[in-house]
């Protein structure tokens, strides 16, 4: 049996083949349909065999632009890239938008305040915007005094040292002035402040009531009785 | 045209956030003679609103990926997504740029070894094939 494969493969071999190493002419339909010829008319019509090769086909058409070229040189988005790659960028939103007030850096989830909400759940729009009437300023005629205490620090900016200095240098070029920012710092660091004095000064009062008390003890004849039997031998 | 129309918008946002700050900072400690201010305030906030709303029509074209929004819900720097597509875009683009590399290498090598073993057929195919 391997005997009779062998003889099969070495009659098909080219080297066998009477028209040298050219591949042994076989009777096969061209199922590929690679096998082509040109049939030229006009004045000599002819026939030109186009396709010697098996398996020849056209090469795919190449496109101008492939990965072989930089992309990035290509859109011009080298600046880009040099700029977001040489420094490395801060982990904060508030990094991003420094002078948008109030606490932006925790999840918006929290607060519902998340972009997600607003494409899943789009907000009631299409009506014509309307300056208010008088009637319906009178809905926001408020009563003087400040706000309770839980909303008063809600949505003031954290403190952060190194972030002020960038805000007073943008607020240097636009102009704009910074109230809130001020009043809320100032505000929350007098509060602060005012919490510090309140425990330095609850730990004093504490600390001159002990020794008060170790003071009495001492001189009081309580103070004395206390004594072990021992300690009055000694 | 698209740079200058953002830049609208993103003035015409500002200012209005800068309004919200001023009414927050009027209702926060509200005195009676504010009232006046604060109807102001209102009134500015919906002329704030219609130039937002106006604006609308010039950024129909601008396109923002769904990811940004997640980077910025989490409180996170949306450049960092930006330099994130960046480096994965220039990884890729080297590694395609290194695939084809190769093969052309591997087409001109097969070329060479084929015209040594087959040098009839490789001229009948470069024959065919003006362009190798």
């Amino acid at each position: 049996m391997m005997g009779d494969q062998f003889r099969k493969v070495e009659n098909y071999s080219p080297k066998s083949s009477p028209r040298g190493a050219r591949s042994p002419v076989v009777s096969r339909q061209d199922s590929s349909g690679t096998l082509k010829t040109t049939i030229l008319l006009g004045k000599n019509p002819s026939i030109v065999p186009s396709g010697p090769f098996y398996l020849m086909k056209e090469p795919p058409v190449e496109s101008d632009l492939t990965g072989a070229t930089n992309l990035m040189t290509y859109y011009g988005l080298e600046h880009s890239y040099s700029k977001f790659s040489g420094k490395k960028l801060k982990e904060q939103l508030s990094s991003f938008l420094p002078t948008l007030p109030g606490v932006i850096d925790s999840p918006g989830q929290q607060d519902n305040s998340s972009l997600r909400s607003v494409i899943e759940k789009p907000p009631v729009g299409g009506k014509e915007l309307l300056p208010l009437s008088n009637i319906q300023l009178d809905g926001f005629r408020l009563h003087p005094g400040p706000l309770p205490e839980q909303y008063r620090y809600a949505n003031a900016t954290p403190i952060k040292k190194h972030k002020n200095k960038h805000k007073k240098h943008k607020h240097k070029e636009s102009g704009l002035p910074s109230q809130e920012t001020a009043v809320s710092d100032t505000s929350s660091e007098t509060h602060e402040k005012k919490h510090k004095k309140q425990k330095r000064h609850d730990e004093e009062k504490r600390k001159r009531k002990k020794e008060k008390k170790r003071k009495k003890q001492k001189h009081s004849p309580e103070h004395s009785s206390g004594l072990t039997p021992s300690q009055h031998s000694i | 045209m698209a740079s200058s129309s953002l830049e609208n918008l993103e003035t015409q946002l500002e200012m209005f956030i800068e309004n919200v700050r001023q009414i927050h900072i009027i209702v926060s400690d509200f005195q009676p003679q504010s009232q006046n201010v604060l109807n102001q305030k209102l009134q500015a906030l919906v002329h704030g609103l219609q130039e937002v709303d106006k604006l609308k029509s010039q950024v129909q074209d601008v396109h923002v990926p769904l990811e940004v929004f997640d980077y910025i819900d989490q409180g996170r720097n949306p450049q960092l997504y930006t330099k994130d597509c960046i480096e994965k875009a220039l990884a890729k683009n080297e590694q395609v740029k290194g695939k084809i590399d190769a093969y052309r290498k591997f087409k001109a090598n097969m070329l060479v070894e084929l015209s040594r073993t087959f040098p009839n057929e490789l001229s009948k195919y470069r024959a065919l094939r003006a362009d190798e």
